[in-house]
């Protein structure tokens, strides 16, 4: 078989047909790349890894930030756009500490951020213009169940709400999802070839909600982000962490074209995945990102590559990824030979 | 129905109006506080715990219990101490450094303060200092350290290493917690226990107690 573009071979994947190899990408943290290949931007270093799609993240890449000083630990504190406290305990990782929205007065008050502001979109169009029809090109989107309950009303406000006011979770779901609907329409207007959807709807134990709750107040809002996708002819990716066996069929009937990334350490088994469900949508993972890829010798990681491979390469539907990211925990040497192994174990037809 | 499985039953549907009008009532039939906490609100929140275990219960239900027993023992707290009965224990709990996961913390912390612990929450990505400087000046039995990334279980090491060197190791027993956590993790790094989810911590922290 010819050579594939980046993009070919995830397009061919998701439509269940066999690429030349199996494909992957990943987020990859900074000193990662910077140790693989030193002074580089993210750009060459997509390129120069030969790795098939990149990625903007809207909330490192498109979110307004404002500085709040540090925390009590020394962190740095920030406003996002929203309006909720984050701390950050490194460049890419913070966590909301203070919500938004604190009360229904404040939600009657509440002025969500302009989608639409130009400046968001140029991270995208930088790399429509570099890469547009060679390597896939990737907007992630924030579930809008992840900004409401983190970032507009707090968690355990959110989950309480839930039960006790429902009227209140589905006002403020509105207010994100009204905001990423206008930011995926702005982001394949401006050339994105998929929309990944980032925000776990599981832990390792379980679904968060029940059945009920996650038909009820966390399914339309992605499926919503799901068909305007379709509308453009576009792909839609599902990102959640954990145990999602209760509740995958949700996820797919939702409109998912794929799901990353198998959680391992909840006990999703990759092989079990493409059985249940692998023809009905692309599997992305699942490379452990806590284990292996940090700890493990490049034999092992390897040795991984090639049983995610094996167990769910066939007749495509798969890319294969990391279990969650390439964060800054992860050996760089792993990584590179994680790359290595896809493009020597994932050639079609598979072989192992 | 006696008004004690009431209040159970009111804690399992998670209505927090329901548990407190029935604290309320009970108190005014001269049921003593202890009693009410004992038979009524524990029972209960352990039911929840057991419902979340096995799948049945989720976040939402989890955490409207939790907070209608914490309003339960707002009105009980004052009586108990009036009578000299004290908490189960005192606890304190933090999430380690490097992580600033708030959720299961807090989960903890709703489900201890229910159950009649006393509770001081150290905060997110508490240093090992942070931790140690807590303990030499509280008179806390239990500590718990809570890390929900794996990247941030080292830390949990680091803090029981510095409760060592500080000498403070042997002031509190030490639970951990948290998504990537196991068991086999939490004998090897010298923790004296582990709590696989929320509910379990209560439990877990009762054994604890009978140890101290």
């Amino acid at each position: 078989m010819k050579k594939l573009t980046g993009l070919e071979r995830i397009l061919t994947t998701v439509k269940h047909q066999e690429p030349d190899v199996v494909p992957h990408f990943d987020s990859v943290a900074p000193n990662v790349r910077e140790a693989i290949l030193p002074g580089s931007s993210y750009e060459d270093f997509v390129e120069y890894m030969d790795i098939d799609a990149i990625t903007v993240s809207d909330r490192r890449q498109t979110w307004s930030y404002k500085d709040l000083g540090t925390s009590k630990s020394g962190r740095p504190l920030k406003q996002c756009q929203w309006g909720a406290t984050i701390q950050f305990t490194g460049p890419d990782t913070g966590i909301p500490m203070e919500p938004a929205i604190k009360s229904e007065k404040e939600l009657d008050s509440y002025v969500p951020p302009d989608p639409d502001l130009s400046w968001r979109y140029e991270p995208l169009k930088r790399l429509v213009k570099r890469f547009k029809g060679q390597r896939a090109i990737i907007a992630g989107c924030t579930d809008p169940f992840a900004v409401a309950r983190e970032n507009l009303y707090g968690d355990v406000e959110y989950f309480a709400a839930m039960i006790k006011r429902p009227d209140i979770v589905d006002r403020i779901n509105e207010i994100a999802v009204n905001y990423q609907l206008r930011y995926v329409k702005n982001s394949l207007e401006a050339g994105a070839d998929i929309i990944f959807v980032n925000g776990d709807w599981a832990m390792t134990k379980g679904p968060m909600v029940s059945r009920e709750f996650t038909k009820r107040f966390l399914a339309p809002h992605f499926q919503r982000i799901a068909e305007l996708t379709h509308s453009y002819g576009k792909i839609c990716f599902k990102h959640t962490d954990g145990n999602i066996w209760p509740i995958y069929d949700i996820i797919i009937d939702a409109g998912a074209d794929g799901i990353h990334p198998i959680d391992p350490m909840a006990g999703m088994d990759i092989g079990e995945a493409k059985a249940k469900f692998g023809d009905k949508v692309c599997l992305l993972g699942n490379v452990s990102c806590a284990f292996v890829l940090v700890t493990g010798s490049v034999e092992e990681v390897r040795q991984e590559v090639k049983e995610v491979i094996r167990k769910a390469g066939k007749g495509g539907g798969l890319i294969c990824m990391s279990s969650n990211s390439i964060h800054s925990g992860v050996k760089p040497e792993n990584y590179v030979e994680m790359v290595k192994a896809i493009h020597d174990y994932g050639k079609y037809p598979i072989s192992i | 129905m006696t008004v004690l499985s009431e209040i159970n039953r009111g804690l399992i549907e998670g209505n927090e109006d329901v548990v407190v009008e029935l604290v309320e009532k009970a108190l005014n039939n001269n049921i003593p506080a202890k009693g009410i906490l004992d038979k009524g609100i524990i029972p209960g929140l352990r039911q929840v715990g057991d419902l979340f275990e096995k799948g049945e219960y989720f976040l939402p239900e989890l955490i409207v219990s939790g907070e209608a027993a914490t309003k339960a023992l707002e009105l009980l707290q004052p009586i108990l101490e009036k009578s000299g009965t004290i908490s189960k224990g005192k606890f304190a709990i933090g999430t380690v450094q490097g992580d600033v996961h708030n959720i299961g913390k807090n989960i903890v912390i709703m489900m201890l303060k229910g159950s009649g612990w006393e509770v001081a929450d150290l905060g997110v990505d508490v240093s090992p200092e942070g931790f140690c400087s807590a303990v030499a000046k509280g008179d806390f039995q239990i500590l718990g350290l809570s890390s929900l990334l794996t990247m941030s279980m080292p830390s949990t090491v680091r803090t029981i290493d510095a409760l060592e060197a500080a000498g403070l190791r042997s002031k509190v027993k030490i639970m951990v917690g948290g998504a990537p956590t196991t068991k086999q993790w939490a004998d090897k790094i010298g923790a004296d226990g582990w709590a696989k989810e929320a509910p379990d911590a209560v439990n877990t922290a009762e054994a604890l107690i009978r140890e101290v």
